[in-house]
């Protein structure tokens, strides 16, 4: 990713310059990591064109090293043709994330021939065979969001040796030296985020469930283990259970409303890693009779249903959005690979901390507040960081791009 | 009289072969037309690289539908043998000569167990081997809920080594075609299985062992689903539980689509065989020309009922 591209779709000039000093600050305190508050001004300014606006957390915020990988061996003539292998749409997050990998083809048809798109339903072994279809239409560069981190790698690892770049977006494979790049938002610094607010909301002692995404998918793994080291910092939170919901809302609905019927009360924190799942824990409780004020804090993010509620029913919620806008990432990332920029070996795409009103704790300050973030008007499966146009409504919006 | 029926189930069952046979060529056709390098031999290859897993499922189910029954135990099954694969070779790498005929044994030892489960209790197969798959599934879910487990490079090979060029798989799956289709066509056993599929009763009054034969019709659909899950565990390098979960359904597609009756005792390998091609030449067509898979879906479901509709149509005459 370019400086250039940074500036121009991630944060505004002013804003990154004005995070900057955030961004110092974060890198001096390294390696705990601080949030400052600095960018609330941010959040009010008026968003006029595509990109979202606020805190830098991008590879410029790693309070470590970053490895750039050079990719001037990768470097050929455009115009491109790209192949993007999709896990799945199967939720309101991977159909945002698409639209922003569709729309962001079709902002540099300049340089793209063609994008060919597949998905692979959440199938593991559908995505092997796309995976190959792709590679036999003669790609120039694979962006593939892995189904899951081991079942994918193999291929990943026979297209690389076969001379074909591959960029991962959202989802990796377990072995780095089978792609490039992977561009992502820190699930690590998300993870912990989470787990800290809710820690420190409870006061250091009670009882929580998690509510994670899929077994085995890179993602939720490495949420649950960041969670884990918080935990590990707080002896009286006990961990009641852990149960996967797929990111999946009707799956959180009734995960969550078992654990009510099997623990009642006696919840008093919830960790969903995605409102995903937590805006159908949020119906859960509802169902169950809890009134507003009674509910147990929570975390989400993703999409702006989850935010709705919050805000409806008075529940304390830290959402941290995993940003749909790193598909338009993905397509530039690979572009760069093409065009033989470096790139770093892990691309960060920005999240911003959106606090319910009073949420804030010790460590964790929201950059922005709920009803900043989203509108009650909002379509329910809106993803709030999607870097779109506008305007941009999941269910209407239908992006050209080059096919 | 028995010979002329003979001769029309044969025309009608070369007929369903003739309508499968026209819509590939026509699905290659259009392929050729739609995108230029469909018709490229690396794409061929590829498409022949693809068929393993589909095919061998497919081809268990073939023999457990021509019986009578049916099995829907096949992908819980599968992922089942990837998950005990994989962490065998995890634990021994170099034991790979015991690990596959042990897959293979476990495999064909669930399937009997389930033929041996619908002639004992009586109990229609749809729903014992449902509850074998649910219970083999949760089973495979208390070892290892995630994908997992890893094989040597050399066994990860014979998922994509080529033999002159050709896949290995694509040649193992040809061979294995061939003999199930001699055996159920020139052995006594073979035979009875049609006979079986055909009319249970008149398979027992005529002294045929029919218990037996379920059994092993349902120990060769597990026997399938391992060699299944060997090609997929060399594919993917992992074991992973849910990795079937799609095989069930789709193992019965090219089955019916071939022309083999639900029903039983009517039907061939070779039907089946030009099933899974349709269906994976269809699968990879629609990737070419980027539409979205939720027409795969749909499309999917039209041929078979479409290819149903047809076999069931032209019975009635």
């Amino acid at each position: 990713m370019s400086i250039k591209s940074i500036l121009d779709h991630k944060i505004s000039r002013k804003s990154f310059i004005r995070g900057m000093p955030a961004v110092a600050a974060a890198m001096a305190a390294a390696p705990a990591i601080q949030l400052a508050q600095t960018s609330a001004a941010v959040a009010s300014e008026p968003e006029t064109r595509p990109g979202y606006y606020g805190a830098p957390r991008t590879w410029m915020w790693n309070p470590n090293a970053n490895t750039m990988v050079d990719t001037s061996k990768w470097k050929k003539a455009g115009p491109y043709t790209i192949g993007f292998s999709n896990a799945s749409i199967s939720n309101a997050w991977r159909v945002a994330f698409q639209h922003g990998v569709l729309w962001s083809a079709g902002q540099h048809r300049d340089e793209i021939a063609h994008l060919l798109v597949t998905d692979a339903n959440d199938d593991p072994s559908k995505q092997i065979a796309d995976i190959q279809d792709l590679i036999s239409q003669g790609v120039d560069i694979l962006l593939i969001a892995a189904s899951t981190e081991d079942a994918l790698d193999s291929v990943v690892g026979r297209a690389t040796e076969q001379g074909i770049p591959v960029v991962m977006v959202d989802r990796k494979v377990k072995t780095p030296a089978n792609y490039i790049t992977y561009v992502t938002a820190s699930d690590w610094a998300l993870g912990r985020l989470e787990a800290q607010w809710l820690c420190e909301t409870l006061g250091g002692k009670g009882n929580i469930v998690m509510l994670p995404g899929i077994a085995g998918s890179s993602v939720a793994e490495i949420r649950i283990k960041a969670n884990e080291e918080v935990f590990s910092k707080f002896p009286d939170i006990k961990v009641l259970e852990k149960q996967y919901c797929d990111w999946n809302p009707a799956t959180g609905k009734s995960v969550m409303a078992a654990l009510i019927q099997k623990h009642g009360k006696a919840i008093d924190g919830v960790l969903a890693d995605s409102a995903l799942q937590g805006y159908g824990a949020i119906e859960a409780f509802l169902d169950a009779g809890y009134k507003d004020g009674e509910f147990p804090p929570m975390t989400g993010g993703d999409v702006a249903r989850m935010y709705q509620l919050a805000n409806q029913h008075n529940i304390k919620m830290v959402g941290i959005d995993y940003p749909t806008s790193m598909g338009i990432t993905g397509i530039e990332t690979a572009l760069d690979v093409l065009k033989g920029i470096s790139v770093p070996d892990k691309v960060e795409v920005s999240f911003q901390v959106v606090t319910s009103p009073g949420a804030d704790t010790i460590s964790v300050k929201g950059d922005r507040h709920l009803l900043d973030h989203v509108s009650m008007s909002d379509p329910g499966d809106l993803s709030p960081s999607n870097g779109l146009p506008a305007g941009y409504n999941p269910s209407t919006f239908n992006p050209d791009y080059p096919k | 009289m028995s010979a002329i029926t003979v001769d029309l189930r044969r025309n009608r069952l070369l007929l369903s072969y003739l309508i499968v046979a026209v819509l590939l060529v026509l699905l290659a056709v259009a392929g050729g037309l739609l995108s230029d390098r469909f018709l490229t031999w690396r794409n061929i290859g590829n498409l022949f690289q693809q068929l393993i897993v589909l095919g061998m499922v497919s081809l268990g189910q073939t023999f457990v539908v021509l019986m009578g029954g049916i099995d829907l135990a096949i992908g819980s099954l599968v992922g089942a043998i990837t998950v005990f694969l994989a962490n065998f070779l995890e634990w021994r790498p170099d034991l790979v000569w015991l690990a596959l005929p042990l897959a293979l044994l476990a495999a064909t030892a669930v399937g009997a167990l389930n033929g041996l489960l619908t002639v004992v209790l009586r109990v229609h197969p749809l729903i014992v081997t449902l509850g074998m798959s649910s219970i083999i599934f949760g089973a495979t879910l208390m070892y290892r809920k995630e994908p997992g487990g890893s094989v040597p490079r050399a066994f990860a090979d014979i998922a994509y080594a080529k033999v002159g060029g050709i896949p290995l798989s694509a040649i193992v799956l040809v061979v294995i075609f061939a003999l199930a289709g001699l055996w159920l066509q020139r052995t006594r056993t073979g035979r009875s299985i049609y006979f079986v599929g055909g009319d249970r009763e008149a398979a027992r009054l005529n002294g045929l062992p029919v218990d037996r034969i379920v059994v092993l019709a349902y120990a060769l659909s597990g026997l399938c689903a391992g060699i299944a899950a060997i090609f997929l565990t060399a594919r993917t390098g992992v074991g992973d539980p849910r990795i079937g979960a799609a095989l069930t359904l789709q193992s019965v597609m090219p089955v019916v689509v071939g022309g083999t009756i639900l029903a039983g005792g009517r039907g061939g390998v070779l039907g089946t065989f030009l099933g899974v091609l349709l269906v994976t030449m269809l699968n990879s067509l629609l990737n070419f020309v980027n539409v979205s898979s939720y027409y795969q879906w749909v499309i999917q479901g039209l041929i078979i009922i479409i290819a149903v509709g047809i076999h069931t149509t032209r019975r009635r005459y």
